[in-house]
């Protein structure tokens, strides 16, 4: 199937309302907002994050996510510890869920980002519509990986009983809730059209003809 | 001229998104700087056990102030102990040197006192107290008993050796006159040199009463002990009776020494006795050869001077003298026992110096010159136990000071049975001189004038008036109880007797009455007496 894409037509789509323009216009004509063949720095802005992201990721699992101010005796969780702990307890599949919602997604979005990043720099030929399903997974998978800030979080606000119980957020909690946003930013921020640039390239025309 | 284009190429623009990773290394940079510079020291302590260790929760404290946790609590490599991890606050970094001691407070109860009550809620601690050697030590290994004197206390440490064995232990108090200074910080008995070693911490203000003359003793419990002298029963106060202890003082009579260092070592006495029988400095060694049994004499004993203590029986010198039996030329001779003993001036009360032993040395020798000796005297007959006396005997031959193995000898007497024998001999040898056989027969021409003299008083008593004797005594008898008889109750004489005597005694009672008012009235003769009126009850108005 022999596809035009507006790039060759030399058009460019709104950002906002989608509207086609010409490439050499600036605003939409439109909605007035700024336009670009292609999202501005797009390659640079997610490295940038991504990179952001992993270093908020180390603090993250470094440090305590909460305390347990239980009698006077306080006691301190970090993500794997915890996960460890359940294990021991015997729940599971209470822990596989914090686990692949703490570590394996936020880590697993970090490498399908960076590997997308990567791909893009090189040209790769390999299949973009598998690409393309990657990046949709890893931004909609995105939000979910917050789970654990919202534990924390409704925990801090529930568990208030006095001297007996208190539960207070660690700096793993900031440090987590900074990884997902940072890389929900750098997804966002993403152009998955780069994916397909490829195909218009001289050399891969006899493949989309 | 060649007009050069200029080379336009599209360098790829940073852009400015990259400054939040920057942002975020920076951040996280200042996180990592910032906590490692906050993170206090960690450390290692070995325990013998983990007893009221618990992870993550015991403390360790220095005067009460939190200082760090146990972070872990694990056994060590060999498996015969066991290693606390501590994490300590930054501010404890300078208490860690060298000699840096810790140990776990738990309540304990013990005979002086109770402790640590507030551990039985709040879970034991370990407790830290800093030392003064050199800063950066990471390992410790942990008392296992609480110090007993508290860190840094003013005072004075001690250490005290004992060769035999004593009852003093850990813990126990160090006393003086009676008062507590101190106690006995640590025990140790060393099997290389066989003796006991003690650690004494004197306190503050009493540790001038410490002085290089000061003697050590153990006050422990109660001696009894059998001498020369008799029976002695020593005890302390009740404290040191139960608990032991050791008490310190000068000797009387001695001067108080110079002021004494940290560790200083004194020798423990055993007793209040043994430190009376060495309280001199200063001495010398003499040898005195006794050619009788010196069976209850031993080592320790006193040598006397008239009554006088002035030394002590230091050994016996059997080897010396069976060496000296064994040489040919003594073969068979029953040679003398050598005893040496040991002499102090000071007892003396001539002083304890070197010039007071040279006096007394020269006392010595011009005192033998003159009949000074020395004998084994019994000074206890239940216990058989000898002393030896010096004095100054009558009747002896002339001797001098001469040597023995290097020592000095004064000469001996001998006594005891011995001197007994020697008198029994002088009185029957006495006896023997008198001139028994002329009192004999003298006392035989007696008895025989005697045996006469009884014969005429034989001859008397047969006679015929002796035989008529006893008839003529029986009649005198006879009207002698007649004329009696008429003086019986029933008589008239004895009637009238009795109511004369009656009569006499009424006057005599009336005569009495007349005295007495004359005592009190000599006058009443010519004045009359004036009798009170009789009292009369009078009606008091209200």
């Amino acid at each position: 199937m022999a596809a035009t894409t507006a790039a060759s037509q030399n058009l460019a789509a709104c950002h906002l309302c989608c509207k086609l323009a010409p490439a050499d216009v600036h605003h939409c004509p439109r909605c007035g907002s700024a336009m670009h063949l292609r999202k501005n720095d797009s390659i640079q802005r997610t490295l940038a994050l991504l990179f952001t992201a992993c270093l908020l990721y180390i603090p993250a699992n470094i440090f305590p996510i909460m305390y347990t101010d239980q009698l006077g005796k306080t006691e301190a969780s970090n993500i794997l510890g915890g996960v460890i702990l359940l294990i021991d307890l015997g729940s599971v599949p209470v822990a596989l869920v914090i686990f692949i919602f703490s570590v394996m997604v936020p880590s697993g979005k970090l490498m399908a980002m960076f590997y997308l990043v990567w791909t893009v720099e090189r040209h790769s030929p390999l299949d973009p519509r598998q690409r393309t399903v990657m990046y949709r997974v890893t931004e909609f998978i995105g939000k979910w990986s917050m789970v654990d800030v919202f534990v924390v979080a409704i925990l801090v606000a529930l568990v208030h009983l006095g001297g007996l119980l208190v539960i207070r957020p660690g700096i793993a909690a900031l440090s987590f809730a900074g990884v997902v946003i940072v890389t929900m930013i750098a997804a966002e921020s993403f152009d998955s059209r780069l994916i397909w640039d490829s195909m218009e390239e001289p050399g891969s025309e006899d493949r989309t003809s | 001229m060649k007009t050069e284009q200029a080379e336009i190429t599209q360098g790829r623009k940073l852009s400015g998104i990259w400054i939040i990773p920057l942002l975020a290394l920076v951040l996280g940079l200042y996180m990592v700087v910032h906590t490692w510079m906050t993170e206090g020291p960690e450390i290692e302590i070995a325990f013998n056990t983990a007893d009221g260790l618990v992870q993550g929760k015991t403390k360790v404290k220095y005067r009460k102030v939190d200082m760090g946790l146990v972070e872990e609590v694990r056994l060590n490599d060999d498996f015969d102990g066991v290693i606390a991890k501590v994490k300590l606050d930054r501010q404890a970094l300078p208490l860690l040197r060298e000699d840096t001691r810790f140990w776990v407070v738990t309540a304990r109860i013990g005979a002086g006192q109770v402790s640590g009550l507030d551990t039985l809620l709040s879970g034991a601690y370990i407790q830290l107290a800093p030392g003064t050697g050199k800063t950066g030590q990471r390992k410790f290994v942990a008392l296992e008993q609480p110090p007993l004197t508290p860190t840094g206390a003013p005072g004075l440490r001690l250490r005290l050796v004992s060769e035999s064995s004593s009852s003093v232990s850990t813990g126990d108090h160090v006393v003086f006159n009676g008062y507590r200074v101190g106690r006995v910080e640590s025990m140790k008995f060393d099997p290389e040199d066989r003796q006991a070693h003690f650690t004494l911490f004197i306190d503050a203000p009493y540790h001038q009463l410490v002085n290089s003359a000061t003697r050590f003793w153990d006050v422990s419990g109660i001696s009894l002990s059998a001498s020369a002298q008799g029976l002695t029963l020593e005890t302390g106060s009740m404290d040191t009776i139960l608990l032991g202890g050791v008490a310190f003082g000068v000797a009387p009579g001695i001067e108080e020494g110079d002021p004494v260092e940290h560790n200083t070592e004194f020798k423990l006495y055993d007793s209040y006795e043994d430190i009376l029988k060495n309280p001199f400095r200063y001495g010398v060694h003499y040898v005195v050869s006794f050619e009788q049994s010196i069976k209850g004499l031993l080592p320790g004993a006193p040598v006397e001077y008239r009554g006088i203590p002035v030394g002590r029986v230091e050994r016996i010198m059997v080897k010396e003298s069976t060496e000296m039996s064994l040489q040919e030329d003594h073969e068979g001779q029953g040679d003398p026992i050598p005893i040496l003993i040991y002499l102090e001036p000071g007892r003396m009360e001539i002083g304890d110096s070197d010039a007071s032993v040279e006096a007394m040395k020269n006392n010595i020798r011009i005192g033998v010159a003159n009949g000074m000796r020395a004998s084994l005297q019994t000074g206890n007959l239940l216990s058989g136990a000898k002393y030896i006396a010096v004095d100054y005997f009558e009747d002896v031959k002339e001797k001098s000071i001469g040597t023995f193995m290097d020592y000095p000898t004064i000469p001996a007497v001998s006594t005891g049975l011995q001197q007994i024998e020697q008198k029994l001999s002088a009185v029957l040898d006495k006896l023997n001189a008198l001139p028994l056989e002329d009192t004999v027969t003298s006392a035989n021409v007696a008895i025989a004038s005697l045996n006469q003299n009884l014969e005429s008083l034989h001859t008397i008593l047969e006679s015929q008036s002796a035989q008529q004797l006893p008839a003529q005594l029986d009649s005198t008898l006879r009207q002698l109880r007649e004329t009696l008889s008429g003086l019986s109750p029933d008589t008239e004489v004895y009637q009238s007797i009795n109511s004369s005597l009656l009569r006499l005694n009424r006057t005599l009672g009336n005569l009495e009455s007349v005295t007495r008012t004359l005592a009190a009235q000599p006058n009443a003769v010519v004045m009359p007496s004036d009798p009170k009126p009789d009292p009369v009850p009078e009606v008091r108005s209200r």
